[in-house]
């Protein structure tokens, strides 16, 4: 069943990034199944890649997808790392900080999207508005208007969505280490910093590791932040591989390019699944053991 | 820190002071959407901006509901409509889940299935899959169909992505179960199906809990899918309702925040009375693969 939903229109997008798909004209040859007639379109072979790889505007979006992904990750581990040290220790309201943890989570994209643009707008933001009530401004901010700072604002926006996530995974995994260890720690003179550096960060490493691949996948994946922020502009200064993809396949409804650029990044995906599953596994025969 | 840590009194003011800037980090964002959802736009744009909105209305929230006429009243009459079939998408894919998802991740947990590594890892790649990649290719076998700009063709969707989650979530938790709990069914005379429909299940409410909520959650919160399936009017999910509403210059931005705010309410609730259940679920299900 699932083989039938998720593999035949991944071969059957396969197949489409080696055609030439005209969306206008779906009879000649067709794949005749149940009943169905499956439009094929006309095999070109390479030619939707071969142009892909020489064209510079792929290429642009392909670094700005490293720098989007790397900052994206970064960010997420920082931050998540950071939120759960301190959601970690003793206070009043534990449990509900934690509950609180999963709103940002929870939301869609499109309202994470649309209650960031109510912070950061140049006329009615209300960070603009903190800022300008401070006196650290004198007028409004466009984060948006250029495109540096625009991929930053959609990478800090996603973080904001997903690090509560890796908050809740390194949680997890900090109360699986004893107690007892701290304790011994404590006993022969560790500070602070030196439990966090000796006792936390090796216990938490295959967590962390989690964290990071996931987040890295996430990272190349995104697309409705996109949508919602900037459409992948100003011009195409935030315009990342998915974003490219998915406007060259719906946008201008040219299947055969797009389906091509996302199966770029399928490849990839593909790639840190392998290297996911070899540390999810050799994690559970360790468990085993 | 375990306890112990960071005992000293500059210590705990730390704490506290970092626990304000954790929770302004994570609810802020999600509160102001709130309170720009109940004032007016000409108040979110005077400078300085009021940070308690200086008149409270419900205006905006009569206008998306449509109780009262104003100008862009055709595009947000289909909040509710929409809100409708995202709530029968999400139903309906949520109960597939729970049945076909779950016996399958029984399967996995207690049956050795052929190639059970390979369609394990094929399950994990489903899950680190860029969807949109698939996208194309049920946009013309939907059309094939004639599953395009129906909730049928939207369910189907869905289940293709969300299935694979369900199963590793159910999986991950029918292994903490002790098979000795069917064993010992089988002894008293039920058959496979039994123990499993009459023992297992029983005891499973959190794992069915946090895999149904997520599931839900998804599926209320997907976009991209639904914007290029079901792009006829009336028959399409909220998020893209709500991006299309952003997208439109003469909508105020307060109107649309309501209509945000009243779709980002269920999932969040949702998420917030499981969490306990959701946390453990989805936990176990990541950080044991």
């Amino acid at each position: 069943m699932i083989s039938l939903v998720v593999v035949f229109p991944l071969v059957y997008s396969l197949w489409m990034s080696f055609a030439d798909v005209n969306l206008l004209r779906t009879t000649g040859p067709a794949l005749e199944l149940f009943g169905l007639s499956i439009p094929l379109f006309r095999y070109v072979g390479a030619q939707n890649y071969v142009r892909l790889l020489a064209d510079p505007l792929y290429w642009d979006s392909f670094w700005r997808t490293a720098y989007f992904v790397g900052a994206f990750v970064l960010e997420t581990a920082v931050v998540g790392l950071g939120m759960a040290l301190v959601l970690q220790e003793r206070f009043l309201g534990r449990p509900l900080m934690r509950s609180l943890l999963l709103i940002p989570w929870s939301l869609s994209r499109i309202v994470v999207g649309l209650l960031w643009i109510g912070l950061l707008d140049v006329e009615f933001g209300a960070l603009n508005g903190l800022l300008y009530r401070a006196g650290l401004i004198d007028s409004y901010i466009s984060f948006l208007k250029s495109g540096f700072s625009a991929l930053n604002v959609l990478v800090s926006v996603y973080m904001w969505n997903q690090a509560p996530f890796a908050t809740l995974l390194l949680l997890a995994g900090m109360q699986s280490i004893p107690t007892e260890v701290y304790m011994a720690a404590e006993v022969d003179g560790a500070g602070y910093w030196q439990r966090l550096r000796y006792v936390t960060l090796p216990a938490l490493r295959g967590i962390l590791f989690l964290v990071l691949v996931v987040s890295t996948v996430n990272g190349f994946l995104m697309l409705d932040l996109i949508y919602i922020l900037t459409m992948g502009g100003p011009g195409n200064e935030t315009t990342t591989i998915s974003w490219l993809g998915f406007q060259t396949a719906f946008q201008f409804f040219k299947f055969g390019p797009g389906t091509a650029i996302l199966y770029t990044l399928t490849v990839l995906c593909l790639l840190l699944t392998v290297v996911y599953h070899k540390v999810v596994f050799r994690k559970l025969d360790a468990e085993q053991i | 820190m375990k306890p112990g840590a960071l005992e000293r009194r500059a210590g705990r003011t730390l704490v506290y002071a970092l626990l304000v800037v954790v929770t302004l980090w994570l609810v802020g964002p999600f509160i102001w959407l709130f309170v720009t959802s109940i004032s007016y736009q000409r108040n979110l744009l005077a400078r300085p901006l009021a940070l308690v909105p200086p008149e409270v209305t419900l205006d905006n929230y009569r206008m998306v509901l449509g109780m009262v006429r104003f100008h862009a009243e055709g595009q947000a009459a289909k909040i509710l409509p929409s809100m409708l079939n995202s709530l029968v998408v999400a139903t309906a894919v949520t109960v597939v889940n729970l049945t076909v998802g779950t016996t399958a991740g029984y399967a996995y947990a207690r049956f050795r299935v052929p190639m059970k590594t390979f369609s394990l890892f094929a399950l994990l790649f489903t899950r680190m899959l860029p969807t949109v990649v698939l996208i194309p290719a049920y946009f013309l076998l939907f059309k094939a169909l004639g599953l395009q700009n129906t909730l049928t063709g939207l369910v189907l969707a869905y289940c293709s992505f969300t299935l694979p989650f369900t199963i590793w979530i159910m999986k991950a938790y029918f292994e903490t179960i002790p098979a000795d709990l069917d064993k010992s069914a089988l002894v008293d005379g039920c058959n496979r199906l039994q123990a499993y429909y009459r023992v297992v299940l029983p005891v499973s409410g959190p794992g069915l809990v946090a895999a149904g909520a997520f599931t839900f959650m998804l599926c209320w919160n997907e976009f991209i899918v639904a914007q290029i399936l079901n792009t006829k009017l009336g028959t399409t999910t909220l998020p893209p309702v709500i991006a299309g509403m952003n997208a439109q210059i003469n909508i105020d931005y307060s109107v649309i925040a309501s209509s945000g705010f009243l779709s980002a309410l269920p999932a969040v609730l949702l998420v917030l009375c499981f969490q306990k259940y959701l946390v453990q679920g989805l936990t176990t299900g990541s950080v044991k693969g």
